[in-house]
C-alpha cells in the first residue's frame, strides 16, 4: 500500500504544523525524519509509539499525504468548526460522496438519511448529545469523539488516527478502539499506550528521535525493550 | 555611599526620560496641530452665536414631533435606502471578496471606497434625477468595496485546520463553505449589522442633496429656523439607530427587504439620452467634447485646462482637508480621553457612566455631517464647527469601543483608589488599541473632511460641490479623483508609519 524509503522530513518553524518538506534545508527548520525505510501493506493494523517529539505526527501527515484519496485522518489539530453544530461537523466527513448543491442545502436544512446515519454512528461512539448541540460547547473528551466520528464517516479503507483517544478513559478507549478496527482494511495510528498498541495491532512501530528503532514485522516485541525506549529518553 | 547614590541617580533619570512610542506618537499628533492652528481658519464667524444656541436649546427641550409632513415616509424611505443599499452591496461585494487578493481587484475596491457615498449621490443625480436609484448606488458601490475588503480580511483570518480534515477529493465549493465560510459566518454577520448601521446615517445624510429622507427634512427644518421640529427628527434618527436590534434582527432582513422594495418611492424612467449625453459629453474635459479623432485633440489646451483645476482647486483644496483632519484627529484624541474617562466604570460611580455611556450613544449616532451642519448654523462658515463635529463623533465612536475593551478589565487586587488604579492599569492596558482605532478612524476623517466642503468649508467637497453647480461635470470629476487618491495615498502611508498590521479587526 505505501513504500517509504530513506524518507528524511524537515519541520519549518516558521510554518504551521503539517509544512513538512523531503529535501530542501532552510535555515529556519529542524530536522525531524531521518533516513527512515519502512513498507506498509493493504490490510495490516499498525500502531506507532515512542517518546514525545519523536517525529510520530510528521511521519503519520507524510504518509497521510501519501494516501490522501483513500484514507481519513483524525488529526491531533481537531480543526473543528465551533459555529456549526456537531451534526454538520461530522457531515464534514462525506462532503466528497455529495454533490456541492446537495451539501449546500445541507448546510441550511439537514437530510433525514445522513440525520439517521449520524444519530446511529453516534451512538456507537457513545456521544450522547443532541447533534443540533454547537461544538464548542462540548468538553474534550467529547469533541474527540466527534472528530473520531468526522473521519468514520468518510467511510475509507484506511484509517490514519493521531492519539484519537487521547481525552478518553481506558475502558472507552478499548471499546472505540475496536470500532475504528472494525470499520477499516488498514488503521495506521499512533498510539500513546503500550499496552493497547502491543494487544490490539498486528505491528508496531517505536520512533525515537525520528529514526525508526522498533518494528515488531521483523523482531519480536519485547515488552522491555520498550520500556527501556521511553526510559532512555527520559533520562536523557 | 554618596558615589553609590550619584550612580544611581543618573541610572534613574536615564530611566526616566525614556519616552515610549506611544507617547511619541500622541505627542506628535499635538505638535503637529500645534503647529497648523495658526494657519488654520478656525475664528468664530457668527454674529451671535449665544442667541442661536439658546433658541436650539429651547427647541430640543420642547421637540415638536407633529411639525414634520410625510414624517413616516421619511423614515421609511431613510430605512429603505439603507436596507436596499447593503442588500446590493451585499450582493457585489461578496463575491469579490473571494478574488480581493488580486491586486486590480484590491485597488479597484479601495478607489470605490475612497469616494464618498455624498459624492458618488452627486455624480448619479445628475444622471437618474432625485431617483432612489441615486440613493441607492451610492450606498451600493462603496459599501460593496468595504465589503469586498472586509469579509476577505476575516476570511484570511480564520483557521485552516478544518480545510485539512476534509476529503481532499470533495469540491471547492462544499470545502469553502463548510470549512471556511461557516467558521466566520458570526463576524460577518455582525459586521453586516455594523454596516447597516452606517448606511442608515449615510441614508439619513443623503437627505442633505435632496433625497427624500430624514436629513432633507432635517436640514430644512434647521435652516428655516424649526428647532423644535428638527431637535423632533434628530431624537427620532437617534432612537432609530440605537434601536436597530430590537426592530430588525438578521431573521426579518428578507421580509424587510420585500417591503423595502414594495414601498419604495416610485422610481422614475431613466433617460437613455441622458445617460448616453452625461458619459459621452459631460463628463469629458472641454478640449475633448465634439472631438473625433485623437488628431483633432488641441493637447495645449487640455494641459492648460487640467493644471488650473489642479493648481487653482485641487491643491488648495487638498491643503485645506489635510489640515483640517489634522486638527480634528488631536480633536478626537482629547474627546475619546475625556468621555471614555467619564464612560468607564473604573473612575466614575454608576449614575455617571450611565450618562456618559448615553453621551456616546448620542455622540456615535447622529453622522458627522450633521453635527457639522449644527455647528455651523452655531458659529457660522470656519474650519472650528467641522473641527468639533469630527472630534465628538469620531471620539465617541472609539470611546464607546475603548470603554467596551475596559469594562472587561477586572481591576487589581490592590488597595488602590480608583484614580490610580484608572491610570496605573487601565490606561496603559487599553491605550494602544485606542490608538491603532483612532488611526484606522483617520482615513474616515479624512473622507467626511472633504465631504464637509459642500457645507461651505473649503475642503475639496466645496470645489466639487460648485463644480456640480455650474455644471462644469468634467472638473468635478477631476476633483473627485482627486479626492479619492489623497485618500487612497493617506492610508497607506499612515499603515506604512505605523506599521500596523493590516486586518480589520478593529475596522469601523
Amino acid at each position: 500500500m505505501i513504500i517509504i524509503d530513506n524518507l528524511n522530513l524537515h519541520y519549518d518553524k516558521t510554518a504551521g504544523y503539517n509544512t513538512c518538506k523531503k529535501t530542501g534545508k532552510k535555515e529556519t527548520s529542524t530536522q525531524v525524519i531521518f533516513d527512515l525505510s519502512l513498507t506498509i501493506n493493504e490490510g495490516e493494523k499498525v500502531a506507532i509509539i515512542g517518546p514525545s517529539g519523536a517525529g510520530k505526527s510528521s511521519l503519520l501527515h507524510h504518509i497521510y499525504q501519501q494516501l490522501q484519496t483513500s484514507a481519513a485522518l483524525c488529526s491531533q489539530r481537531q480543526g473543528l468548526v465551533d459555529n456549526l453544530s456537531i451534526y454538520h461537523n461530522i457531515f464534514m466527513g462525506a462532503l466528497a460522496r455529495h454533490h456541492w448543491l446537495f451539501n449546500l442545502v445541507n448546510l441550511i436544512r439537514p437530510f433525514k438519511q445522513d440525520l439517521h446515519d449520524i444519530a446511529a454512528l453516534c451512538q456507537q461512539l457513545e456521544l450522547d448529545q443532541p447533534l443540533a448541540k454547537k461544538v464548542d460547547q462540548l468538553s474534550g473528551g467529547q469533541r474527540q469523539r466527534v472528530v473520531l466520528a468526522r473521519a468514520l464517516y468518510q467511510q475509507q479503507d484506511t484509517f490514519i488516527g493521531d492519539e484519537p483517544f487521547s481525552a478518553l478513559d481506558p475502558l472507552m478507549k478499548s471499546r472505540l478502539l475496536d470500532t475504528v478496527l472494525a470499520r477499516h482494511k488498514s488503521v495506521i495510528m499512533v498510539v500513546h499506550d503500550r499496552e493497547l498498541a502491543i494487544t490490539a495491532f498486528d505491528r508496531v512501530i517505536a520512533l525515537d528521535k525520528g529514526r525508526l528503532v522498533l518494528d515488531s514485522q521483523q523482531q519480536s516485541i519485547d515488552q522491555q525493550q520498550i520500556t527501556a525506549l521511553y526510559q532512555t529518553n527520559a533520562v536523557a | 555611599m554618596s558615589q553609590l547614590q550619584q550612580v544611581k541617580s543618573s541610572h534613574y533619570s536615564l530611566c526616566y526620560w525614556q519616552i515610549g512610542y506611544w507617547q511619541k506618537i500622541t505627542l506628535s499628533i499635538w505638535l503637529i496641530a500645534l503647529v497648523i492652528i495658526p494657519f488654520a481658519d478656525i475664528e468664530i464667524v457668527s454674529f451671535d452665536p449665544f442667541l442661536e444656541l439658546t433658541r436650539m436649546v429651547n427647541g430640543l427641550v420642547t421637540p415638536d414631533f407633529f411639525a414634520t409632513e410625510y414624517l413616516l415616509q421619511a423614515i421609511l424611505q431613510t430605512v429603505n435606502f439603507a436596507i436596499i443599499g447593503v442588500c446590493l452591496g451585499l450582493v457585489l461585494g461578496a463575491p469579490l471578496a473571494l478574488i480581493y487578493q488580486n491586486p486590480i481587484v484590491s485597488s479597484c475596491c479601495a478607489f470605490l471606497r475612497a469616494i464618498h457615498e455624498i459624492f458618488w449621490a452627486l455624480l448619479f443625480l445628475q444622471v437618474f434625477g432625485l431617483s432612489p436609484i441615486t440613493g441607492i448606488l451610492a450606498i451600493a458601490i462603496p459599501f460593496a468595496a468595504t465589503f469586498a475588503r472586509v469579509f476577505h480580511d476575516i476570511i484570511n483570518q480564520s483557521s485552516d485546520s478544518p480545510l485539512e480534515s476534509i476529503d481532499s477529493r470533495a469540491d471547492i465549493i462544499s470545502r469553502f463553505t463548510y470549512g471556511k465560510i461557516a467558521q466566520v459566518m458570526p463576524q460577518l454577520m455582525s459586521y453586516t449589522r455594523y454596516r447597516f448601521e452606517c448606511a442608515l446615517r449615510s441614508s439619513a445624510v443623503l437627505g442633505f442633496i435632496g433625497m427624500p429622507t430624514l436629513g432633507f427634512y432635517m436640514e430644512t427644518a434647521f435652516k428655516q429656523g424649526n428647532y423644535s421640529e428638527g431637535a423632533a427628527l434628530l431624537i427620532i434618527f437617534i432612537a432609530l439607530i440605537g434601536s436597530i436590534r430590537y426592530w430588525c434582527p438578521p431573521k426579518l432582513l428578507g421580509i424587510y427587504l420585500v417591503i423595502a422594495c414594495v414601498t419604495l418611492v416610485d422610481i422614475p424612467n431613466v433617460d437613455s439620452n441622458l445617460l448616453v449625453r452625461f458619459i459621452s459629453q459631460d463628463i469629458l474635459p472641454p478640449a475633448l467634447v465634439n472631438v473625433a479623432t485623437l488628431a483633432e485633440i488641441q493637447w495645449s489646451s487640455l494641459t492648460t485646462w487640467f493644471s488650473t483645476i489642479l493648481s487653482e482647486q485641487a491643491i488648495p483644496g487638498a491643503i485645506a482637508t489635510i489640515t483640517l483632519a489634522l486638527l480634528a484627529l488631536a480633536a478626537t484624541h482629547f474627546i475619546t480621553l475625556s468621555t471614555h474617562a467619564v464612560a468607564s466604570k473604573h473612575l466614575c460611580p454608576a449614575p455617571l457612566t450611565w450618562l456618559g455611556r448615553f453621551i456616546l450613544l448620542i455622540g456615535r449616532s447622529v453622522p458627522e455631517y450633521i453635527l457639522a451642519f449644527i455647528f455651523l448654523m452655531l458659529l457660522g462658515p470656519s474650519m472650528l464647527p467641522a473641527v468639533i463635529a469630527l472630534a465628538i463623533h469620531n471620539g465617541c465612536v472609539i470611546a464607546y469601543l475603548a470603554v467596551k475593551q475596559s469594562n472587561t478589565i477586572t481591576p487589581q487586587q490592590m488597595q488602590m483608589t480608583r484614580l490610580n488604579q484608572f491610570n496605573y492599569h487601565i490606561m496603559p492596558t487599553i491605550y494602544p488599541n485606542m490608538m491603532a482605532l483612532m488611526f484606522y478612524r483617520f482615513e474616515i476623517i479624512v473622507r467626511e473632511t472633504a465631504v464637509f466642503g459642500i457645507l461651505g468649508i473649503m475642503t475639496l467637497g466645496f470645489y466639487i460641490d460648485s463644480n456640480f453647480s455650474e455644471i462644469r461635470y468634467s472638473n468635478a470629476l477631476v476633483l473627485i479623483t482627486c479626492t479619492a487618491l489623497l485618500n487612497v495615498v493617506i492610508d497607506i502611508i499612515s499603515r506604512r508609519l505605523l506599521k500596523f498590521p493590516q486586518t480589520s479587526k478593529t475596522r469601523c
